[in-house]
Parts: C-alpha cells; structure tokens; sequence
C-alpha cells in the first residue's frame, strides 16, 4: 500500500510543479524579454562611452604635445631596426649640442618589438631655430658577440616646422656589419 | 648616504598607495630588466648592498618565499660594481634576478634612506607594503601576497 501512496503523492507532487511551471513560464519569458534589450541598450552604452573616453584620451594626448611641444620647436628622434642580424642592440645614449638627452637600455622584449617593425620614440624635446648636432651612440653585442660600440652624428637645421629624426639600425650584408643610419623628416 | 639600521618595523620610503617609478638596469648576468614588464603579477622589489648584514638576511628570505610562491622578485644593488654584487648572489645562491643600479639612480626615485628596503607592489605596479631598515617580515609578506593573488 505504501508504495502506491508514494507513487500517487510523487505523480501529484510533479503535476503540481508542471502546473507551476507552465504557469510561471510566461512571467520568466516576458521579463526576459524585458531585460534583454535592456542589458543590450546598457552594454552599447558602455561600448560608446569607452569609445568616446579613447578619443577623448587621443585629443587631449595631441593637445598635451602641441602645447608643450610646439611645432615651431618640436624635434623627435626615432629609432628603428631593419633585420638587424649582425648587431644585438643594449642601449641607446642620445646626445643634442653635447647635452644627453635619452639614455634607453632594452629588454628581450623591446628588442623583439622592434624587430617585428615596431618604431621607438627615443627623445621628444624642443629646439631653437638653427643649426644643432645630434649623436646617437649605440652600444650591444656586434659581430661574433663581441661587445661593439658605435657612435653616429648629425648636423641639422631646425626650421620654423617640426623635426623628426630616425634612427635605423640595419645590416650591411657585403661587410656583414652593422649599419648605423640617420635619416631627417620634414 | 645610505645606511643600514636595526630595526625599525614598516616604515614607507616610497609611500604606500604610490605607483612605482618605472626603471630599466642591467642584471648580475646581463641581461637588461624593466619593472613595468611584471606588471600584472604581483612584484617584490629589494633594494640591497652587499656591506649591508641585514639585507642579506633579507635576501635570504626572499629567496625562499620565491622559490616557496612563484613570486617574482627582483633585487636591486646599491653597490655600484656589478662584480661585487654578483658574488653576493652566487654566495647566498639567489635563483632570482638581482639588478645593478650604479649610478643610485633608481635608489634616488624610490628615496631609499635605509638598506635593506623591501617594498610589495600590486598587478598594477602600486606599493602596498614596504619594510625599510629590517629584514622583511616572511609571515606578513606572504600573507599579503596571497591577499594580492586573490584579488
């Protein structure tokens, strides 16, 4: 007799939960609905706002620059890597009218990005109009791991825009060594 | 100059809540360490001087809790020959990387008054706990770093 009992109360005990449920059902469905485009509506919010912060971020980074780095004054040096196989770059001492301005030492990791074609930002500063000299000395492990050191100057006119400089290391293949070059931009 | 005290508990020399000057130096097998590129773990950071006795114990310490956590530590040389203190590291048979600072230049950006300092910095780079002029305290240290972890 018990088990019957238990099997009749069990069966009741399931109709009333689908009863439950099936009433319940379209109050879940209608308040998903409901939260849905809600939660859609806050996260595209969001996504602009983040967006907008970014640009934000952009403008008031290129105003930062162009108030404390005029064009009129603005030099820049820039260092690269092409290949690069015949030097392992340490660091980098930059030099404007005798004065070091960077003294760079590179991680693993920087070297790396570098290779990969990442560009440097080494020095921003300001200048006078006229002419100015830059030595950029570059020390690492050259040829047969030997410790190398090797310096590169440049004679420049400042003029009334701004100055960029690139510094480039890359590979002389006839020589098998290291090449130090420094090319100007207007 | 610095000096090396008995000592005096926790005390800030860069204060707590600071984000940590960045810095780059060459190590005692030389290879060249910037701070910022352990951001995202927690970091332990020890300035020490090889005439300097209780940072040795420091070291020490610091050492095990590495080997013990997987905490990334790095030390940092006030001596100014990278010689002397890569004799200290193979004698004390330190496993993580100790860097020269020759010229006390980032001795200066942290005001390093006392030796040894030990300061605790967060995913984010900012000091949460520093011990200045004493061996770091093992059972705090460790306790904080796993609040860190957990975080």
């Amino acid at each position: 007799m018990k088990p019957d009992m238990n099997e009749s109360t069990r069966s009741k005990r399931v109709c009333r939960a689908c009863l439950v449920l099936a009433l319940l059902l379209p109050v879940f469905a209608a308040h998903a609905e409901s939260v849905a485009p809600e939660s859609q509506r806050v996260d595209q919010d969001v996504q602009a706002l983040k967006k907008q912060l970014i640009e934000l971020n952009r403008d008031l980074f290129r105003l930062e620059e162009e108030l404390l780095y005029p064009a009129s004054t603005q030099v820049a040096v820039f260092l690269s890597v092409d290949v690069g196989t015949f030097f392992a770059l340490d660091a980098v001492t930059l030099k404007v009218d005798d004065k070091e301005v960077a003294n760079y030492l590179y991680t693993e990791r920087e070297v790396q990005a570098l290779h990969r074609g990442g560009v440097q930002k080494l020095y921003l500063g300001n200048l006078k109009a006229g002419e100015h000299e830059l030595v950029a000395l570059f020390t690492g492990k050259g040829p047969h791991d030997r410790d190398y050191r090797r310096g590169t100057t440049l004679r420049f006119e400042k003029t009334v825009g701004a100055k960029y400089v690139e510094l480039r290391i890359s590979d002389r293949e006839a020589s098998l060594q290291p090449e130090f070059v420094v090319r100007q931009w207007e | 100059m610095l000096t090396a005290v008995a000592p005096v508990g926790r005390t800030a020399a860069l204060a707590e809540s600071r984000v940590a000057p960045d810095f780059a130096l060459k190590s005692t097998d030389g290879r060249n360490l910037r701070l910022s590129e352990y951001r995202g773990d927690p970091v332990v950071l020890a300035f020490w001087g090889s005439w300097c006795g209780p940072c040795r114990e420091a070291l020490v310490t610091l050492e095990a809790i590495a080997r013990e956590t997987g905490t990334p530590v790095l030390g940092v040389n006030l001596d100014g020959s990278a010689d002397r203190a890569a004799a200290v590291v193979r004698s004390i048979d330190l496993t993580f990387p100790n860097l020269v600072d020759g010229q006390q230049s980032v001795a200066r950006a942290y005001d390093v008054a006392k030796l040894p300092l030990t300061l605790l910095l967060d995913r984010e780079g900012v000091v949460q706990a520093s011990w200045s002029g004493a061996p770091v305290d093992r059972a705090e240290l460790i306790r904080r770093l796993e609040t860190l972890r957990d975080e």
